[in-house]
This record gives C-alpha cells, structure tokens and sequence, in this order.
C-alpha cells in the first residue's frame, strides 16, 4: 500500500514537473507561467531587509512565484557555505563584487542574453559570461550637512568650492570659530577605515593594478607616493577636528551619525549607504556627498568614488530547477524593466539605480548627489579584488594610527608589509 | 557588657555588614537590567543622546515592543522556541538520567569509554562541528529545516553535561540498598530505575532543566543553520536583524530581550528550591 | 536471571544507554571525524573541489602569528577571568548561605545574567561602556570614565573580564552554595568546640571538603573562558586594533572573512587539544587534592 502511494505520488509530481518545464519553454521570458515556483532570496543588505519583505509579498501576490527573502548577520561566505555544504542553496543570492568572483565560477549561472545587460555598465563578467547582476550604484564620498555649515557661517555652502585641503580647512577653523569646535567624525570600523578610506589609495591612483602589484612585489614606496600623501593629509585633518578625538577608537557609528544627522558635526567620511541610519534621527534634509578635498591637481578630487554595488546572481546547482531559474531571471527583468519593480528600488528602498532605463525620482539626499556624480561621469571604479583579510589587518594597523599609537611612516610600513606577506588574487 | 552580649552585638553588626556587601553586590549585577528598563521606553535618538535619563527628551514610548515584536514576528517564534525547548529539555533529561544509572552502576568498559568522551566533547569548538554538520545533515541527508531535527541536534549536543551532572547524582543520592530491596521485590532494572531512582532525582532534573532550557531558549548558532525557513524561526534568530556588523538597533534588541527573557526567568523561580541540592550532586566525583 | 553474560549486559547497556550513544555518535563523533578530514584538504568553504594537502593546513597554523597571538591572549584572559569569576562566585556563595534575610532573592539576582544569551549580553555591555559610563563619567566628571574603556588595548581586555565575571559568577555561586551546604553542621560544630574563628573554620575546613565544587566550578570556567566567542564578538568584536581578537574568534574570522577554511579548521582542532589538556589536568590535579569527607 506505501508502495504504491510513493509511486503515484512520484509519477504525479514527475507529470507536474514536465508539464512545468513545458510551460516555462513556451513562454520564455515572459514569466507568466511561473506559478506555483517557490524561490528564495537572499539579501545582503540589511537596511532594505524589510523592503524586500515587503516586496516579496506583494510580488508573490501579482506574479504567482512565490518569494522569501532571508537575511542573516553572519558573515556571508559563512552564511552561504552552511547553504552550499547543506545542499540548500538560495534561487537568488546578493552579494558584494568580492564575493561574485569567489562563487561565481561554482555556483552561478551565465546571465548573458539577458535583457537588462544592455541596459548598465556595472554588471560583473567572467571569462566572458555575464554572471553578476549589479542591484544599484554606490559610491563613498565625504558626507557633508549643509544646514549645520551655513548656520555656522551665515554663508551659503558649495561643496565644489572645497576641493582643496587648503579650502577645507579654512572652512573647518571658521567652523570652530562659530562655535562648531568639533566640525568632523571619523568611523572607526575596520571596513571603514581599510575597506572603504585606505582602499581609495589604491582605487586613485593611476594604474591600479599595476600599483598593486607593485605593492606586492615590494616595490612600492606608499611613504612617497603622491595619492597616499594628499588622503593621509586629509585624513589627519579629519582627526584634528574629530568630535571624539580623545576616544576616537570607541566612537560608535550610531552615535557619530545622529550627531551628523542632527547637526552637531558637519563632516564624516561614508557612502550614500549612511543614509539608512542618518534617517533614523531628526536629519537635516539638506546633505550630500563631496569628493575627499585634497590639494592635488590630478583631477581625483572632484570625483567620487564607485560604481555598481551589490550584485545578485542564479544558483547553478542541481538543486535549483530550470523553472526557479527561469523565475529568477524573470524576477530580475521585473526589478529592470517594470514599473513597479523600479519604484520598489529606487523609492522604496532609495537606491541609485544602475540602470540606464530606470528614471530615479525621490531619491535621498545622499543618494542624489552619487547620482549626479555617476551621470556626470565622474565616478572612480572599485577595485574589488582586495585580499579577504585586508579590511581586517589593514584596518587594525589603520585603527592604531586613528588611536595615535602609530605614525604615518609607521602605518605606511606596516601596510607595505601586509602586501608583501599576501599572496596576489588572481582576477 | 558581658562577653554574651558582646558576641550577639558582633552577630548583629556582622549580618549588617553582610547585608550591605550583598546589596552592593547585587546592584552591581543588577545595574546592566536597570539600564535596560529605562532605554527601553525611550526612542532610538534619546537612546543614543542621553542613555541615563529616566525619560528621554521625546517622552515615554511603547514604540519599541510592538516594533520588535512585528519584526520577529513575536508569536511564531514565541511557539517555535517553546516547543523546541520543552522537547529537548525533556528528552535530554530522559536520556541522559538512564545513561547516567547504566554507567554508574556498571563497572563496564563501554560504560568508562562512553563517559570518557562525552566529558571530552564537552571541550569542542562549535565551529569544528559547523561545516561537517550541516554537510552531513544537509548534504548526505537532507533533513535540515525540520524542527525534529533541530531537537535531535539539541539533546546530540546537551546529553554529555547532563550524563556528567546526573552521573555524580546518582553516585552520591541514590543507595544501591534501595534498588537491591527493588530487585528482590521481583522488579526488573527498568523498573526498579523508573519507580526507585529517577524520582530521587528531583533536584538534579531541576538544575538540568533550568540550565539546558536556557541554553536551548537563547542558542543562536545551531538553530540558525539547522532551521533557514522563516516559519520556523526561533526568537534568537528571528531577533538577528537588530543587530549586526553595520549597525545596532539597541532599543529594538532591549524590547526582544525583555520579551524572551520573560519566560525562562519564571521557569527559574518555579524550579529554585530544587536548584540548589540539585548542583551539590552534580559535583565530580 | 544471569547477569553476567555478555547479552545480557549488551541488553541492559542497549535499553539504558543506547539511544544516548547513537545520537551522541551522529551528532557529535560523526562531524567530528569529518571535521578533522576536513583540515587535510584547503577547501574554502564554498567552492565544489576539496583538493587533499595532508598536514599543510597544520604547517600554516605554525607560521600564523595572529593565532598564537590570539593564543596567548586567551591564556592571559583565562587565567585571570578564571580566578576573578571563582573568587567572586565563593564570596557570594558564602554571604548568600550565611543566613541573611532574603537569600533566595539575592541568589535569584546574582543567576539573572545566565538567562540571556551570550550575542545580546554583549551587546547590552558594550551599551554600558561605551554610552552609560561615558555619560555618568562627564556628569560627574568622573575622569577614568569619562572616556571608554572600550577604546584602549588593556581596557578592552578589562571589559571582556569584567563580563565574564558578571556572567559566570552567579552560575558558579550555585554550584559553591551547594558545596558549603554539603558541608555538615556536625563537622562545623566539632571545629567550633575546637576553638575555630569561623573564617578558620571556612579555610581549614570548609574548603577542604569542598574541593570537589572547586574542580567543578574551575573545569567549567576554564572551558568556558577558552572557547569564549559569542561575547567578544558582540562586545569588542577585536577591537581595538585586533588586539582583543580570542583563539575562537581567530579561528572563525580564519575559516570564514578570510576563507582559509582547511587553516580554520585546523586551527580550532588545536583548540580543542589545548583546552581538553588544560581541562584534563585540572581535573585530575583537583581530584588528588580531594579530601573524602
């Protein structure tokens, strides 16, 4: 009798099964005929996490594929390891650049053909195929509060006026003179510091690879290069009129962006990221994003610098069925090319679309300013093929400068030396 | 004043002392709670401008409770959490308590080589076992994402302690008189061991229940890569969100703190009095 | 009935013990095993291919410096939060037997922190250090607190010590309240008679016959300390500068953000030998030290 329920119900699941793949042939594209497919998402990004809770539900609702999206605070590679070695891999997975190349090779699918690759610049190849599908544009920058400047000053305020280091200081002494003592924050994570400030060293410089390899070889001479020099001036500008200079190691990120969102600093080096936490305090509607002033003729201070941020890609493994697949690609065609796929983008989870096609209205302020430097061209790419422990090495070395335990010629050597011990990626 | 009022004057101001080191003592441990209570009243941005204040500057709020609770999805996870709890706790203490009386009282190798290595998996790095885990679970198996699971995994994890706890329970609690009167009553072990020795247990199957139900109630790391669909998500887990690498939402985390930690602190004022007795003979012996 | 044929024991030790090894087996020895299989290959943790490299993983484990750093560090913290939680939880221990009013209440209030998980728990005192006592050392301008102790290499440690004691010093009490109360009166009342002030009496006779609390509470807290993970990523998470990174933690950081998963995992085996040994030794130094009451 068990028999032969178990052998109906194979058969009646295997008949399912074709007449499915059948289905998802005949209408290849248009994803009409996904429904029933379960697929899963999983997303990276914490600050839209309730977005895409939200999304999910209502585009399960309107396309028949039924949609979840998980989060999870582990580490990622971690977090998708425990999904690989479980034989339980999500449909969908958003990742950083680093990440894509680390997986792709095993675990995703080729995404050439699609439709939305015309439509950006960001989308991540390897050997040739498409594999990475950028979710939006992002780009760090100095975050600057216009309010609290020119109730200060009394003075209107132009960013594009300040992209000198000379300039800006001017306008830090006159900050402090008006009773703003402490004008600046400084985030003192180890991906802020190395991931994020540290990694625009090498990100500026002129040929970038070439630099790196440099490092690597040894042959670099960080102390006396130009582009280490003009950010690490900066930097220590920075700390001079740090709000929390005494501790500036402990300064907790919720803290230092209230106080940028509320006013009581002016400046911190971020990325249109922040704006997820600035707004969950009483922010002042006028800030935006500047370059990093320096006094350097070579152009890189009037560009910020980013690019594509964020990328989703298909699971490739037997695990995953042609027609979650097929769902999966018909749900990154929504996000491109439908209208209620760009508004959940760009209004409700306020991102920089990377999408020629998808015009962004109600961006944040942040937000607008990474957009008009993309548009303008004016974006320095990403160099995504850092080690995976540079943020964390780097950043300790880069804490202790911060924490005044270490000099600049100290930092630069210990630096030097994390290259020279660290076998190259290959990319 | 003669020595006998002397001494009961000493007694007196000695307790006083006592009483004064405790009350210091306890404010000390006390102190990270209060602080709890009183942020977690207060919006986001008092939180962080002024986390001493009584009342922060935007007055009294709920907000926090119903927010966490709708994020966690308070309910499902509440009932998750339980049943995984009340299981495991309950089979670990059946399990444990009858390996315990066969090792005790059975001076067999298999008896000394199963106690050698449950007390030295009790040293093992939770990483060690992740990966290998959930490769064998997931992988092989394919059984991840189902409760069972998780509960099975559960008592795997807890049953070394608790086998350790009992075992030095039995030893020094139970006479082998009693069970030998069992015996010549006509009673089989299995009897004799569920209507003679396990109700002499009490007070170590208190301290076991409070001490693996706290751990299984609070455990994120298992049950987060044993159970990855959501509706069977458990309050550590579903709590993750308001915490991570980027960025912390402390009053979110106080209001699900308060909220799961309601249920294990009753379970611990109901089983006190057993508590006590229960850890003197849990001592190794 | 025969009790001492080979059947019978195999049915007796079945019907008692044989669910707990099976699962015991599968959910422990199982992994385990693999587990160790896993640190001779240098897989990555995500990519399909496991390639073989016999010992190489243990070779770069001697050549990693963070790890014995790590190491090092953990020693240090143990054996310092190891003797702070145990004097700590035996002084509680003793006041909270002494007869006082409201006992049980006060031993309900020092057990309070083992409810909370160990993520959330830090958390909450990373709050603490870096808000609460910054905010009460500039209102009253206290000055070592004014800034937080979070933030310097030795602060940081001071930290994680200062939570472990707070979180294992009410467990630990437990298991010494039931060692003073396993004590009897009888033997208190002859050392009394004896002459014995009662702190004599604590130290000549009570802790003697407590040893067996002692071996427990330290085996307890010396594992427990060697494996910490869960606070000092929630409390300091390395930080300052790395130099409050524990050997659990490097272990995982090397396994996963740095995806050197076979190194990880050799690391953490090394662990595990570390702490069983130091676990090992205690228990049986205790155990020769143990008086029979």
């Amino acid at each position: 009798m068990k028999k032969k329920l178990l052998a109906v119900t194979l058969a009646a699941a295997m008949a399912a099964s074709l007449t499915a793949c059948q289905g998802s042939e005949s209408a290849d594209g248009g994803g009409a005929d996904n429904k029933g497919v379960s697929i899963t998402i999983f997303n990276s990004k914490i600050e839209v996490q309730a977005q895409f809770e939200e999304m999910a539900k209502e585009y399960s609702e309107t396309s028949g594929v039924n949609v979840e999206v998980y989060y999870s605070n582990d580490t990622v590679a971690a977090h998708l390891a425990t999904k690989y070695s479980s034989n339980d891999p999500y449909t969908l997975s958003m990742v950083d650049a680093k990440d894509v190349y680390s997986l792709a090779e095993d675990h995703a699918i080729d995404l050439t053909g699609e439709k939305w690759v015309d439509n950006t610049n960001y989308a991540i190849s390897m050997n040739g195929k498409v594999v990475g599908f950028p979710v939006c544009v992002e780009a760090r920058g100095l975050i600057y509060n216009k309010d609290a400047i020119e109730k200060v000053t009394g003075e209107p305020f132009n960013p594009e006026d300040y992209t000198t280091l000379d300039a800006f200081q001017g306008l830090l002494e006159k900050l402090a003179a008006g009773g703003m003592e402490t004008p600046t924050g400084i985030m003192k994570e180890d991906w802020s510091l190395a991931g994020h400030f540290l990694s625009e060293v090498y990100e500026t410089q002129e040929d970038v690879d070439g630099f790196i390899s440099s490092l690597h070889e040894g042959s670099a001479d960080l102390a006396n290069n130009a582009r280490w020099n003009a950010r690490m001036d900066y930097f220590d500008t920075m700390m001079k009129y740090n709000y929390a200079a005494g501790s500036a190691i402990a300064a907790e990120r919720e803290v230092s962006e209230q106080k940028l969102a509320e006013g009581e600093i002016a400046f911190m080096f971020g990325g249109n990221w922040d704006w997820s936490m600035i707004n969950a305090y009483e922010y002042s509607e006028n800030m935006g994003i500047m370059p990093v002033p320096e006094n350097t003729s070579d152009g890189t201070n009037k560009k910020l610098v980013g690019g594509g941020s964020k990328y989703f890609f298909i699971d490739s493994s037997d695990n995953t069925s042609e027609e979650q697949r097929q769902a999966a690609k018909d749900f990154l065609n929504w996000l491109v090319f439908d209208e209620a796929g760009n508004s959940f983008l760009t209004e409700k989870c306020a991102l920089v679309p990377a999408y020629s096609n998808i015009n962004a209205a109600g961006l944040d302020p942040l937000s607008v300013s990474v957009k008009s430097y993309a548009d303008a061209g004016n974006l320095i790419d990403n160099y995504n093929y850092l080690p995976d422990d540079h943020f964390s090495l780097c950043g300790a070395a880069f804490q202790k400068y911060l924490a005044g335990q270490t000099d600049r010629a100290g930092l630069a050597a210990e630096i030097e030396n994390y290259w020279k011990s660290t076998t190259p990626v290959e990319h | 004043m003669n020595a006998n009022e002397k001494a009961a004057r000493n007694k007196k101001i000695n307790h006083v002392v006592k009483i004064l080191i405790l009350t210091a003592l306890f404010v000390c441990f006390v102190f990270p709670f209060v602080l709890v209570v009183i942020n977690v009243f207060k919006t986001k941005a008092d939180i962080t401008s002024n986390p001493l204040a009584l009342v922060g500057a935007h007055g009294f709020t709920m907000a926090n409770f119903p927010e966490a609770m709708k994020k966690m999805n308070f309910g499902r996870s509440f009932l998750n959490s339980a049943f995984i709890t009340i299981c495991s706790t309950v089979l670990t203490i059946v399990f444990s308590s009858m390996t315990a009386f066969v090792i005790v009282r059975n001076n067999w190798k298999a008896c000394g080589a199963l106690l050698g290595m449950m007390v030295a998996s009790m040293v093992i790095p939770f990483q060690v076992l992740m990966i290998p885990m959930v490769s064998l679970y997931g992988g092989v198996l394919g059984i991840l994402n189902h409760r069972a699971t998780l509960i099975f995994m559960h008592v795997g994890f807890s049953l070394s302690m608790a086998t350790f706890m009992f075992h030095g329970s039995i030893k020094t609690n139970v006479p082998v008189a009693l069970e030998e009167a069992a015996t010549i009553d006509g009673c089989t072990r299995w009897q004799t061991y569920w209507m003679i020795v396990f109700p002499l247990l009490k007070s170590t199957i208190a301290t076991v229940a409070i001490i693996d139900a706290m751990g299984f109630w609070n455990d994120y790391l298992l049950p987060s890569l044993v159970l990855a669909k959501k509706e069977l998500y458990t309050i550590p887990i579903a709590t993750q969100v308001f915490y991570g690498t980027y960025s912390t939402d402390i009053g979110l985390v106080m209001a699900a703190l308060l909220l799961a930690m309601l249920p294990i602190l009753i379970l611990y004022i109901l089983l006190q009095r057993y508590i006590v007795e229960g850890v003197t003979s849990g001592a190794v012996k | 009935m025969k009790t001492n044929t080979m059947s019978y024991k195999c049915r007796q030790f079945l019907m008692f013990a044989g669910v707990t090894t099976a699962m015991f087996i599968a959910v422990v020895i199982v992994p385990f095993i693999y587990g160790i299989y896993l640190t001779l290959t240098s897989w990555d943790g995500v990519s399909k291919q496991k390639p073989f490299v016999g010992f190489a993983n243990y070779a770069a484990t001697f050549g990693d410096g963070a790890y014995w750093q790590a190491m090092g560090r953990t020693f240090l913290y143990s054996f310092i939060a190891v003797i702070l939680v145990n004097i700590v939880a035996f002084i509680l221990a003793f006041l909270v037997t002494s007869g006082v009013k409201g006992q049980n209440f006060f031993r309900a209030g020092f057990f309070t922190p083992n409810l909370i998980g160990g993520i959330v728990l830090g958390y909450i005192w990373k709050f603490v250090f870096n808000r609460a006592f910054v905010a009460l050392g500039n209102s009253f301008s206290i000055g070592p607190l004014s800034t937080s102790w979070l933030a310097t290499t030795g602060g940081a440690m001071l930290c994680l010590i200062i939570v472990s004691v707070w979180q294992y010093a009410g467990y630990m009490m437990l298991i010494y309240v039931a060692g003073f109360m396993s004590v009897s009166e009888d033997v208190l009342e002859a050392a009394r008679i004896d002459g014995c002030t009662n702190t004599q009496s604590i130290v000549y006779v009570s802790v003697p016959l407590m040893t067996s609390s002692f071996v427990q509470c330290l085996f307890l807290t010396v594992t427990r300390c060697f494996m910490v993970y869960d606070v000092n990523l929630s409390l300091t998470n390395g930080e300052p500068f790395n130099s409050s990174v524990m050997a659990a933690m490097h272990v995982y950081n090397q396994a996963f953000t740095y995806k050197n998963f076979g190194v990880g995992q050799a690391e953490a085996l090394i662990l595990f030998v570390v702490c069983a040994v130091v676990g090992v030794l205690q228990v049986y130094v205790g155990k020769k030290g143990e008086v029979s009451a």
